[in-house]
């Protein structure tokens, strides 16, 4: 079966928050004897991707973004055994976390998976994160973009502190500010206030996001 | 007519001098008492001297009861986040894993953590203000409870992928609800509002809130007494309002902040209440002219078929949300009264 229709399968799958069906969709695609490298960029991430559209077009639920975000971890795992033990991921490091004072971390946890299952090396600090700590990892593993997860608008205005950070150390342009959660989706005019350089409105959305930015960071980079 | 006569009429449909207006604010009663927030939600003396601010500064039709979840999540074993602006939060389950929620004791109102501060605080804010003004109490749903003890992630993963687990922690779980409503009630509650995150559009589709979790809710309401509202702290409702009406005790719904309110009595019918529904995030921000547009859209929406609170729709409304916008909804209010007539 062509990868494009397994792909589609599986998006199906997903919708339908069939779990293992979409195993099995995986173990066919494995079965088939289609590389695993191949199995995640060709029928995993433009599943991913279509899940996106979906999302901008009808409502789809936390809970249903849960579902796929789990099935696209379970699928990234089969491809990848031993993902800890596994080369990292191949598109860069980056590095995200719920901000200081912000402990709903579920949307993080759904962009975690989907940038590790589109194939980002994810260092995810957890909740509470200080301003000093999200840097300060970031240079430390050569990230190019931090996310910055924010539940409640009171939370969120303390991203402005990791905003400060970034510029005050001359690294503005050079290290962007992914910010995201569900108040930058109901007062999109946060993002700016907060001084983020770009937002998704899910976690299915989040690769094309630090695909943007870390692009636009490379580019002014030494 | 006071704010208790008004409310209990505009619940069960006789005339009011003015429709009543509801501000969740319980952080806000620190702001104008320079108190901090951890003296304020551990300290009964403190939070009934906030609450007394709120009065004489704006005088809603409502007295709140200490509405902090962080002290159940504390009960049951997590760890709290104290912020300065902010109501406190859940830092830290008390647990990870289902098979451990169910083997946590369950917390005793009366003498577990913070809960007896919640109690005393709802018993003095009684002696105050009983058949003056309503005193609400606030609880989450049993939806959205376990997440309180066992995380909101490990919670999904739960309900999605092993209903019967999610079942078994429920039912474990109803009685410490129960519990905790029925002392709420003794304590002078006059009113319960469920928060029931998972009757939100946004968190789960109607088929999942239908089938695993109106069960519950509806186990957990025919075993308290007293009065109640269910609200989604803010989310879409309307795609589960038709599923409310017959809930024993029933006398409200606080509608999501995005939910059209026209749609919202059509499904609910006539009798049940409609609170709402100006947006959390509006209200810091707006100027008082906007906000005093959005309060008259709603009232002049459903006011005046009764049955109507205008209220903000969501959880603790920040620190930062000007005075003079929380003004504007109650100055809307009279002058919308007046021009129904209200009062006459």
């Amino acid at each position: 079966m062509p990868s494009h229709e397994l792909s589609e399968k599986l998006l199906n799958a997903m919708i339908n928050a069939d779990r293992s069906g979409a195993a099995q969709i995986i173990d066919e695609a494995l079965a088939l004897g289609i590389d695993p490298n191949q199995v995640i960029a060709r029928v995993l991430d433009p599943a991913i991707v279509r899940l996106g559209q979906l999302w901008e077009e009808q409502a789809m639920s936390l809970a249903q973004n849960f579902v796929a975000a789990k099935i696209a971890e379970d699928a990234l795992l089969r491809c990848i055994p031993t993902l800890e033990g596994a080369p990292q991921g191949s598109k860069g490091a980056v590095v995200i976390g719920n901000v200081e004072d912000d402990f709903h971390s579920l949307g993080r946890r759904a962009v975690g998976l989907f940038l590790a299952a589109a194939g980002w090396e994810v260092h995810d600090l957890g909740n509470d994160v200080l301003a000093e700590q999200f840097l300060e990892k970031a240079l430390e593993v050569n990230a190019h973009v931090i996310g910055a997860s924010a539940m409640m608008q009171t939370t969120a205005l303390n991203i402005r502190k990791l905003r400060r950070l970034i510029d005050e150390r001359g690294l503005t342009g050079r290290l962007k500010l992914a910010v995201g959660g569900a108040v930058f989706n109901w007062r999109p005019e946060l993002v700016a206030e907060v001084g983020g350089d770009g937002t998704a409105h899910n976690a299915v959305g989040a690769d094309q996001l630090f695909l943007r930015l870390q692009a636009e960071a490379k580019g002014v980079a030494p | 007519m006071n704010a208790y006569q008004r409310v209990m009429n505009t619940l069960t449909g006789a005339p009011v001098d003015r429709l009543p207006v509801f501000a969740v604010l319980g952080a806000y009663g620190g702001k104008l008492t320079n108190t901090d927030l951890r003296t304020l939600y551990s300290d009964a003396g403190a939070y009934v001297a906030g609450q007394k601010a709120l009065q004489a500064e704006f005088g809603f039709d409502l007295v709140l009861c200490p509405f902090d979840f962080s002290a159940i999540s504390e009960a049951f074993g997590g760890e709290v986040a104290w912020c300065a602006d902010q109501v406190p939060n859940m830092k830290r389950p008390a647990v990870q894993e289902v098979a451990a929620a169910l083997r946590l004791p369950l917390p005793d109102p009366e003498v577990t953590g913070r809960l007896p501060f919640i109690l005393e605080a709802t018993r003095r804010l009684s002696q105050i203000y009983r058949e003056q003004v309503p005193l609400i109490g606030v609880l989450p749903g049993p939806g959205i409870l376990p997440a309180l003890f066992v995380g909101m992630d490990r919670w999904m993963d739960t309900v999605l992928f092993d209903a019967a687990g999610a079942r078994e922690l429920m039912d474990h779980t109803g009685s410490f609800l129960v519990s905790w409503a029925n002392a709420l009630l003794a304590a002078g509650a006059d009113c319960l509002v469920f928060t029931e995150g998972m009757a939100a559009a946004e968190i789960v589709p109607r088929g999942i809130f239908e089938g695993q979790f109106l069960p519950h809710l509806a186990q957990v309401f025919a075993r308290i007494a007293g009065p109640k509202v269910v609200s989604s702290t803010g989310g879409s409702m309307n795609h589960v309002l038709d599923l409310f009406p017959g809930l024993e005790g029933l006398v409200g719904v606080s509608a999501g902040s995005r939910d059209d309110l026209a749609v919202a009595r059509r499904l609910l019918g006539t009798e049940l209440t409609l609170i709402g529904n100006l947006d959390n995030l509006t209200l810091p921000t707006a100027s008082a002219a906007e906000v005093t547009q959005l309060s008259l859209a709603r009232l002049r929406s459903s006011g005046a078929s009764g049955h109507f609170i205008l209220g903000n729709s969501g959880a603790d409304l920040p620190q930062a949300t000007p005075p003079e916008n929380l003004r504007a909804m109650l100055e809307a209010a009279k002058s919308y009264s007046k021009e129904i007539g209200c009062g006459i």
